[in-house]
This record gives C-alpha cells, structure tokens and sequence, in this order.
C-alpha cells in the first residue's frame, strides 16, 4: 500500500469512527445484568405546590427500602408535556416504565398501541382490582381489558363566595338565577375556567341530556338536542348580562382561582384541588362548597383523577417491577398518605379511613358526589370531541353564532370524527 | 496545512471531507431530513405508535388545510400580525439607529438598553404584556384613573383584532432592538466621503436619508425584511401566553395551530402540509423581495 492509499485509508477510518461515535448516543438502553437494580421510569404529574412530590418521594424510599433490587426514577412533567412526551415517545420508543396520567390519556396512547394490557399480563391483577372502586377504574377499561389502574379519583362540586351568596343554591337553575341577581360591574356571578367536555358535561347531564349516543356513534341528536341547547342559551344569556365569564372565554379576564380569590367572581363548580388553592393562596376566603346543585334529572357531575399506566417499549424485569410499585402505591397506606396533600383515594379502604377523612374534610362531600357521577365517553377521540364541544359553545356564548347553529355545527363536526 | 488545502483542489484533498463531515451530517440529519420527511409526511395520514400503518392520502390533507376555517383564520391572523409588526419594527429600529449612529457619549449604554427587550425571555414578556393589557391591567388603569379616558373596561385580550394588536405590541417592542443592531452595523458602512460631498452640495437632511443612507443599507433592509417576515410567520410565545388562541380559536395562528393539530389531535400529516403552504408562502415572499430589491 503506498503513502497516498494508506493516508487515504486512514481518512476513511476516522470517518468511521466519527460516526460510531455520533451513533453511540442513539444507542438503545443496556441490557439488564443479572444482580443489578432494576431501574423504573416513572412519569408523573404529582403537584409540587400541592406538597404531592415530598409525599411521592418519600413512599419512593419506603418502596426501595421494601424492594431492595428496584430503583424508581421520577420524572415530573406537567399535564400537555405528559401527554406529548408519550405522543413523541410511541415513534422512538422512549417511553416510561410507569406513568400517572389523567383517566383520558388511556384511550388515547391505548389507540397509539404502546399500553400494557394489565389485566391479562399480570395474575394478580383481579386481586388488585378487588382493593379499588369501580367507577374509577372502569376509566381503564376498553372494551374488555384493562390498560391501567386507578390512581385516584376525583370529581366537581359548588364553591361559592359566602359574603357574596348569601344563600346557597337549591338546584342548576336557582344558581344560574342567582348568578345574575349578584353581578354587577365589579362581581360576575359564576366563572367556568374552560368550555369543553370536562366543563359542559355535568349541565347537559344534570338535565337530562347527553353529548354522545350511548354506543359513542353520533353526536347529533344529542349535543344538539334541546336540552344542551337550553343550556348552552341559558350561558349566552348570563354572559350578555354580566353573570357568566371565564378565562377560555375572555382571556383577559381573571383566571378562575384568583377572580373567585379577590371576589371578582362569586361561584364555580370544580375538583378538590380547588380548595387547596383557596386555602393556600386566599385563606381568608369565606369559601362555603355543596354538592353540584341538581338539574331537571339530577346532581350528575363528571368523573376525573387519574391512572397508572405501563407500556409495551419495557422488558419482562421492568414490567414487573413497575406492576410491584404501581400496587404500592394503590394500596391502604400510600393512598392515606397522598389523601394527605389533595388526592382523593381509590382504595376502598383508604376511603372508608378516618385519617383520609381527617386528612380532606370535604371527603365526605365528594363521595357523595361520586356516587351519582359518570364518566366522560372513552373514546380516543375524546381529545378533540371536547376541543369541538369548546370551540362551539364558545362561539355561542359570545354570540358569534346562534347557539343551534353552533351546535348543529359541533355534531357535525364530532360525527365527522366518530367515523373514521 | 491551510496552504496545503489551498494548493489542491477540493475534489483531490480528501481532509476537506473531514473537516466538513460533522456539519455536513449535522445539517442532514437534523435540518435536511426532518424536511424531506415532512414533505413525504404531508402526503399520508401519518400514524404514530407502535405497528401503525401510514395511508397514503395525496394531496388530502393540503385540502383540508384550504378547507379548515381555522386554518384559514389562522393565516389571516399571521398575515395580520405581519402587517403590523415588520413595518414598524422596521421602521423604528431604523430610527433608533439613526439616531444612536451619530452619539458619542453613552451610545454603548443606549444600544444596550434598546437590546435589553431582544434578550429578555419570550415568555416573561410575554406574561407582563398579558398582565398589561388584561381587563384590570395596567394600561386600563392608567387609561380610566390616570388620564380619565375610558371607563376601565376595554376587553384588549377579549376578542380577535384587538387581541392580535396587543400581541403585535410585543413583536414590536422586542424587536426594535435587533433591526437597530442591524442598522447600525449597516450604517456604519456606508462610506462618510458621501455625507461630505453632499454637504458640499447643501443637500438637506431628507435628500441625505433618501439619496445616501437608504441605497446603502439596502442589502440590509433586504436581509432585515425577509428574517422578520420569516419571524412574522414563526410567530408562536405571544399568542400561546397571552391569549392561548382564546376565545373559540378567534387568535390562533399558524404556528399554535400547528401545535394544536400536532400534539392535541395528533394528526401530523395535517400539520406537515399546513407548514409546508406557510413554507411557499414564504419563499414566493423572499422570491418577489429578492426580485424587487434586485430590479431597483
């Protein structure tokens, strides 16, 4: 080889190795060594404000302690950047171990194929289930398998500025009455933070209506029948006279908490991490609560919380790891302890606790609550249902459309999604 | 080993390669791409998620885009932002260069203080203008208690045109700083025999600016416009902080449109055709700038 191909060769060498080296960084994760702590990925949205991660943190270490060979790592990201980090992740298979995410997220990344069917993977899944109540963990389910179990539970119930509502309502339509007596230039009777599903639903179904068929098919007929279109009217009304705003609305209006914290806004109807808020930030708000006031049919509010969820990108070790952690944190004790900092148990026993009881004093009424609530459609496309269901509400109560023209468009729209 | 190269051709030294190899694969893989694979993206009904088959759709989703109102919207408010944010940013960062270009005393001071707003975070901006024009903001306070002009109440964020505006507030106040930057270098380089032999014939002031300094920065006006109206188009933190494209979608523009499509509806053979037709628009723009500026 003369000098001029050997220095050639070398070039191509070094090419060679520049690009291994730039490779290397995509390599996928080693593999296990035996005798090793098994690391678990675990996404979460645990509210730091909320002293939720000083609680999650220290179950970690009592879980570690208990599982020697299992490392958790927690990683906290907030609701969207939850939800599109797995969106991301479904592509390049970056996924985690474990994630806590909102009860919505289940058929959606169950649709992308990346979730662990968890019901059939592990033997003891039944067992687990037993421990928990069904309404939320029926938000796991789709059709006949379990992607997830219920982490924690929650749903909607009145809060009202006492020195501002005198008293309280007696039914949907006594407060709508009341929030227009009370407004006035400087108060807006009632502030609902957002107008999609999430919002709407509790009003529709409170009087008798709903926004989908019961098989999911259609939303004509329905989200534009004339109950959601009394309901929806009745808004626009109370938005022309002063008594209905929020920040989806007009966004430069006071977000929810802070209007109904300075007395801007004088009820809302929303979760338990509400009082939290007003206890943190205004605690010398005279806040009085009560179950969502009943429609023409009933008090029907809609069910939230969140669960756990495993995904397919895992190996056997992993996966039963996270199965182990994921039963920790469902049980009796770590339940009791995040009741603690705002979240509602699931677990059965946890529930019926009198530390839970101690620990949320408005336990009791959401309980209630959850009795008569329903969950939101499982559908994938629930998403962007609730996205029309916003755009189309919204549209009306500004009066940018006659409320059955923007509905009638919403069914449209929606069914045109439900069939594909 | 620089003579070297420089003796040989760039097809006969193979170092060359080694030299621009890192950029070369750093610009493909991360620039080249992403772009080609969007282009082939925006022809299917691209599925993520492990074992998802691709349909290939052809030009179905650039008709969705045309057909979508809020898409439509979207672009109009774009368009709009544009209007009132190039021109403006344009035209006083060019006066703000003007007029530092000619002070002595503490002009670092004052190129620093007009550039503070350039390097300050989109979003913490972006937060204190919400904050300003919210319905119990600042500018409604000084407006009603201050100079008693209105009643207090103006809705600047409640609906779509004066949302658009406060938000092109804040693409004007932030990048008057960078066009004075521009400007500057740019003024500078225009040769001072000029300004002298024009005094010599008494021109004025305005036949000055109009004769001398604008054919001289010309090239940097040309530059200055095609980066703005890039920006224009890339326009995202504003609307995302101030009005998150409230209400009903009434302030969305393409980039937060595109995210929404993207990241809430996952329908990312949608978004890549929505960012390729906001790509030609602005290469047709750059197109007819570069023509105009060359046939003058």
């Amino acid at each position: 080889m003369n000098s001029k191909n050997r220095r050639k060769g070398m070039i191509w060498a070094l090419l060679i190795i520049m690009v291994a080296g730039l490779l290397s960084g995509c390599a996928s994760e080693e593999p296990q060594v035996a005798g090793e702590p098994i690391t678990i990925t675990f996404w979460h949205n645990y509210d730091a404000g909320a002293g939720q991660q000083e609680v999650l943190n220290a179950l970690i270490e009592e879980f570690q302690a208990e599982n020697p060979g299992v490392v958790i790592d927690p990683l906290y990201l907030e609701w969207s950047a939850l939800k599109n980090n797995v969106v991301a992740g479904a592509t390049t298979r970056m996924l985690p171990d474990v994630l806590r995410g909102d009860i919505g997220f289940v058929p959606l990344f169950q649709s992308l194929n990346v979730l662990v069917e968890m019901d059939t993977s592990f033997d003891d899944y039944a067992k687990a289930a037993e421990t928990i109540m069904d309404a939320p963990n029926s938000t796991a389910a789709r059709g006949e398998h379990f992607y997830g179990l219920a982490a924690n539970t929650n749903t909607k119930i009145l809060y009202y500025n006492k020195d501002l509502v005198s008293t309280p309502p007696a039914n949907l339509a006594e407060m709508w009455d009341i929030a227009e007596e009370i407004s006035n230039d400087d108060v807006t009777g009632f502030v609902e933070a957002w107008m999609g599903g999430w919002n709407l639903c509790q009003y529709i179904w409170s009087n008798g209506g709903d926004v989908l068929s019961p098989d999911y098919s259609t939303a004509e007929g329905y989200i534009n029948s004339p109950i959601a279109i009394d309901v929806i009217q009745r808004m626009a009304d109370l938005h022309e006279a002063g008594a209905f705003n929020g920040p989806s609305i007009d966004p430069g209006a006071p977000g929810d908490t802070d209007g109904m914290g300075t007395g801007k806004y004088a009820m809302t109807i929303d979760g338990p991490w509400k009082a939290k808020d007003f206890a943190t930030k205004y605690p010398d708000l005279n806040i009085g609560t009560m179950q969502m006031p009943a429609g023409d049919a009933d008090s029907i509010g809609v069910l939230g919380g969140e669960n756990f969820m495993m995904f397919e990108s895992s190996d056997d070790a992993h996966k039963q790891a996270a199965w182990e952690f994921i039963k920790f944190m469902t049980a009796k004790d770590a339940q009791i302890e995040m009741a603690k900092v705002g979240q509602m148990p699931v677990n059965r026993e946890a529930l019926n606790s009198q530390e839970a009881l101690d620990a949320m004093p408005l336990l009791p009424i959401f309980a209630e609550a959850l009795e008569t609530c329903r969950t939101r459609p499982v559908i994938p496309q629930w998403g962007d249902v609730s996205g029309i269901i916003n755009t189309k509400a919204t549209e009306a109560v500004l009066g940018l459309k006659p409320v059955k023209t923007a509905l009638d468009e919403a069914a449209k729209e929606i069914d045109a999604l439900l069939a594909k | 080993m620089a003579e070297s190269i420089k003796r040989k051709t760039k097809r006969q030294d193979p170092r060359l390669l080694i030299l621009l190899f890192p950029g070369i694969l750093m610009m493909g893989l991360f620039t080249f791409y992403p772009i080609i694979k969007m282009f082939i993206m925006s022809f299917f009904d691209w599925k993520i998620g492990f074992n998802q088959q691709s349909l290939f759709v052809g030009f179905q989703n650039y008709r969705d885009v045309f057909a979508d109102p809020i898409a439509r919207r979207s672009l109009v408010n774009t368009l709009y932002y544009l209007i009132l944010t190039v021109p403006a940013q344009i035209i006083l960062g060019l006066c703000v260069a003007l007029l530092i270009v000619r002070i002595t005393r503490f002009s670092v001071t004052y190129r620093l203080l007009y550039y503070l707003p350039v390097i300050t975070s989109w979003v913490v901006v972006a937060l204190l203008f919400r904050y300003i024009f919210s319905n119990d903001g600042l500018l409604n306070y000084f407006l009603a208690d201050v100079i008693h002009l209105t009643n207090g109440s103006v809705g600047w964020l409640s609906s779509r045109w004066p949302a658009m505006t406060a938000t092109a507030f804040l693409g004007i106040w932030k990048g008057i700083g960078w066009n004075m930057v521009i400007f500057l270098a740019a003024l500078q380089a225009i040769p001072k025999q000029y300004y002298e032999a024009a005094d010599i014939d008494g021109v004025n002031n305005w036949q000055r600016f109009r004769y001398i300094t604008l054919p001289g920065i010309r090239g940097t006006l040309l530059f200055a416009l095609v980066m703005l109206i890039i920006g224009a188009f890339n326009t995202y933190t504003p609307i995302a902080v101030m009005t998150e494209g409230n209400p009903a979608h009434q302030t969305e523009v393409v980039l937060t449109w595109m995210y929404t499509q993207t990241f809430d509806s996952l329908k990312l053979g949608y978004s890549a055709a929505l960012s390729f037709i906001v790509t030609s628009m602005n290469i047709v723009i750059a197109v007819f700038l570069f023509r105009a500026f060359k046939a003058k």
